[in-house]
């Protein structure tokens, strides 16, 4: 991979990753002790910091690195998630994007633009420095799940081991535990020497990593197989004190200590109030362990006794590993699962630790602490964790090797061929024909079908299959309107929570993207008119945070997206008052629409009923835009609204763009395209109930008055159309902004499948026709556009 | 010579290497009830250290060193 190729795949990762991290940031405000978030955070956080470190990037590398420490902190619980703290890595996180658009563009990072690194970087670092209990983590990278079950020292809970530091010393020391691998004796090393010559050595404890044995299995005992466990408190830097282990730097762990209230006290200095806040987690732990040990257990009760577990977790500054286990446990969990997992893990959580070898013996050894009783058959319960461990670890590995990563050219390409491909084989029905009616082949003829047959099944394969590769989930979209709408909501002082669904739902990419736009318009008028002021809706009687719900399912071959929020609704009146205002509707034509036409309204282009422009609305280009964009993608909007209670916006979009259904029709001996998704029906209407009114024709259809228009003369075509032998007239008809509009033509063919290619070139200015596509014969249909065709 | 194996005790002195872990392991296990004098050790391998961790002898006589006294602290006394 050359460099121009490794930096075009850093950028495509490096925007993934802040993609990633953007929504992580949004989650873990929402579940602040969800740990197994704030782990995936951090690991999107921390690869992007190494993709950095690929290339120069210093100014990238520096903020990210910030952003790096600051959510290690938050991590190991020594500074809690805040909006402050979310708005600085926000921002940072915006500076980086803009970065990767600079660096996508030039190869390099504008100077001007790097400068700004140094003061982003510097406010997240004073977000850090205030903090009580700083923790300078160890270089090595402690992100990967798997490696922290094999280096024991590695692990990031707040650890016991601070227990075994007296109250007392210097009080922004740093304490450093190091656990020397088993074999480090004959490597040389001799970890007593090394802990006994650390600089600025204030405090030494030494203990065993596994409790020594005893009785007759003392016997067995193997000198020379390394067991200390050894803390230290330094009055050094953390640079020097890494110096000193730079031989080890895995098997230590640096913690800078806290001034005063210690993060990590004693248990003598545990307050009353405290203690039995332990004790009442103790005896809450062993009764969840005691149901679960049960037979016969209802998932739900599982589940409930989950997340009883996992909330005791969170009250324990050191759980983080623990909940990841506890996380890691396939779902729905097993209740003997379970149960194994909460014998093995205290409700101190961090006692344990991950690693799945030292379990029984840890368990008696120094760092061992109130209510451990349940905990003691560590030796059958190991195996579950690991079995658990590497079910965590191995999608995570297979997908990496499944995923290919093709610009969407080459697919775009492929099925522009497949495409012709369609068309190609179409022809084969025909050259079939041919052979029978002109050379009088039968035999070949028949053998041309048959071909044709097999060709099809593969050409609809194909076609099948590359619909499959341009699908994508809706949820690529609405992944951003977590920030949207939590910037616009602070901003406008409203509380809303973001309710998304059915982000599985796949569609064509193209689909996809084109919604971007619209659902942003929809969402950001939703926050600004429909959502009211905690205020106003506690007076309303309603909660004071508003609820939008974003939600997308299939429907046949379409796609559903419903944006509904519970404000105050579209008031009717006003929306009529505004449009004559804007003198977009006389008077007269809005007061006779009923309540529900009027809300429709607001999708004429220049409606808005804000009084005052600001940056989120009030330009009168919102909803207008949005039923044009959705139009474009043969899509259809539809709202509804009751005042008071909120309104609904609902999307219906083609699932893929790719193949159009079309009906052919013929008029004036030229074949047309009417695009199917338009037609309601076809009728043969006799000339005698044909009425004239002035120019205009009508006929009655069911009841109602459809005016009728002859597609020759739209199209400026002198032929009058033409009857059938019992003098009817074939009526096309379709769909026209609500009501039904008879198109006249002279004959019906059928449908077909195309693939409407768009008008280009000298024709891209021809209004009326929504594109052409080739048929099998070889001949060019015209596909007619009857929105624009229709006056 | 860093270790002295006397008749009820093995007196530690000087630097005691890693290589001296083994036997002393292997005698203090033999001993009815073993005892070691660290009046005049300066300083013990790491080996060393966790065999007197987890054999807890006797201790006679606790070595100059701080650090190794107090690691050493939790044994038994004489």
């Amino acid at each position: 991979m050359n460099q121009a190729e490794l930096l075009e795949s850093f950028v495509i990762e490096a925007r993934e990753c802040l993609e990633a991290i953007g929504n992580g940031l949004l989650e873990v405000e929402r579940r602040p002790g969800d740990m197994a978030l704030l782990n995936d955070l951090f690991r999107y956080v921390h690869t992007l910091k190494g993709n950095c470190g690929l290339f120069d990037f210093q100014p990238l590398e520096r903020v990210v690195h910030a952003g790096e420490d600051l959510l290690d902190r938050v991590r190991n619980g020594t500074m809690s998630y805040n909006p402050a703290l979310a708005d600085a890595l926000l921002d940072a996180m915006d500076y980086a994007g803009e970065l990767i658009d600079q660096i996508e563009r030039h190869g390099a990072i504008a100077e001007a633009s790097g400068s700004r690194a140094v003061p982003l970087a510097a406010a997240l670092r004073r977000l850090l420095d205030p903090a009580a209990a700083p923790v300078a983590p160890v270089p090595a990278a402690p992100t990967a799940p798997a490696p922290a079950a094999m280096a024991p020292a590695a692990q990031q809970d707040r650890p016991a081991w601070l227990d075994r530091i007296p109250a007392g010393l210097a009080p922004d020391a740093l304490a450093v535990h190091y656990v020397p691998e088993p074999e480090c004796f004959f490597k040389g090393e001799d970890p007593w020497r090394q802990a006994c010559t650390a600089p600025g050595l204030l405090h030494l404890d030494v203990a065993a990593r596994e409790a020594w044995p005893t009785g007759a299995a003392l016997d067995g005992l193997d000198c020379y197989r390394c067991n200390l466990d050894l803390v230290m408190v330094c009055s050094a830097s953390r640079d020097e004190v890494l110096a000193h282990f730079r031989c080890v730097p895995e098997q230590v762990e640096l913690i800078r200590l806290a001034p005063p209230p210690a993060p990590a006290p004693g248990p003598e200095a545990l307050s009353p109030a405290l203690a039995l806040l332990r004790q009442r987690t103790v005896a809450i732990w062993n009764d969840q362990s005691a149901l679960l040990a049960q037979d016969g257990l209802a998932a739900g009760t599982v589940l409930a006794v989950v997340r009883v577990l996992r909330s005791l977790l969170s009250l324990q500054p050191g759980a983080s590993a623990a909940v990841a286990t506890l996380d890691a446990l396939e779902k729905p969990a097993a209740a003997e699962h379970v149960l194994a997992w909460a014998r093995r893990h205290g409700p101190d959580g961090g006692e344990q630790r991950t690693g799945s070898r030292t379990m029984g013996e840890d368990a008696q050894g120094p760092v061992a602490a109130a209510g451990q009783e349940p905990l003691q058959d560590g030796a059958g319960a190991a195996a579950p964790a690991a079995t658990a461990g590497n079910a965590a670890d191995e999608p995570a590995g297979e997908r990496h090797q499944r995923v290919l990563k093709v610009s969407q050219d080459k697919v775009d390409r492929l099925m522009d061929l497949i495409g012709e491909m369609v068309v190609a084989k179409n022809s084969l029905p025909y050259l079939a024909q041919r052979a029978e009616e002109v050379h009088g082949q039968r035999e070949l003829s028949r053998e041309i079908k048959g071909q044709y047959a097999v060709i099809n099944r593969i050409a609809e394969d194909l076609q099948h299959a590359i619909m499959q590769v341009r699908m994508m989930p809706v949820g690529a979209v609405f992944q951003r309107f977590g920030r949207l709408v939590r910037d616009i909501s602070r901003k406008l002082g409203k509380e809303v929570h973001l309710v998304i669904e059915g982000e599985e739902t796949e569609a064509d990419k193209n689909v996809i993207e084109s919604l971007a736009d619209p659902l942003i318009h929809v969402l950001r008028n939703s926050l600004d008119h429909g959502i009211e002021l905690p205020e106003v809706r506690r007076r309303a009687g309603k909660t004071v945070h508003g609820t939008i719900r974003i939600g997308a399912r299939q429907e046949s071959d379409r796609v559903i997206i419903e944006i509904a929020d519970d404000g105050a609704g579209i008031d009717a009146a006003r929306v009529r008052e505004k449009a004559v205002e804007r003198g977009l509707i006389p008077a007269d034509r809005a007061s006779s629409l009923s309540d529900e036409e009027a809300v429709h309204l607001i999708f004429l282009p220049g409606f808005s009923t804000a009084e005052s422009v600001s940056d989120l609305s009030g330009r009168g280009v919102g909803m207008d835009v949005v039923r044009t964009a959705v139009e474009r993608v043969h899509g259809s909007v539809q709202l509804s609204s009751r005042a008071g209670h909120g309104t609904t916006i609902r999307l219906s979009l083609p699932l893929s763009m790719a193949v159009t259904r079309v009906m052919v029709v013929e008029s004036a001996g030229r074949r047309l395209g009417v695009p199917m998704d338009l037609i309601v029906e076809t009728v043969r209407v006799h000339t005698s109930a044909i009425h004239h009114v002035k120019q205009a024709q009508t006929t009655v259809l069911r009841g109602r008055v459809v005016p009728l228009l002859e597609l020759n003369g739209l199209l400026s075509l002198e032929e009058a159309p033409l009857r059938n032998d019992e003098g009817e007239l074939a009526v096309l008809v379709v769909r026209h902004g609500g009501n039904s509009v008879g198109l006249v033509v002279d004959h019906f063919h059928g449908a077909s499948d195309i693939i409407l290619k768009p008008l280009e070139g000298v024709l891209a200015g021809l209004t009326g026709f929504a594109g052409t596509a080739l048929m099998g014969d070889g001949s060019v249909l015209m596909v007619v556009n009857p929105k624009e065709l229709l006056p | 010579m860093t270790i002295r194996y006397r008749k009820k005790s093995a007196a530690l002195e000087g630097h005691v290497s890693v290589d001296d872990a083994e036997t002393l392991a292997q005698w203090l296990r033999k001993q009815a009830v073993p005892a070691v004098h660290l009046g005049a050790c300066e300083q013990v391998h790491g080996a060393v250290l966790q065999v007197l961790l987890a054999l807890r002898p006797v201790v006679l006589a606790l070595p100059a060193d701080r650090l190794l006294a107090r690691a050493l602290a939790g044994l038994p006394r004489s």
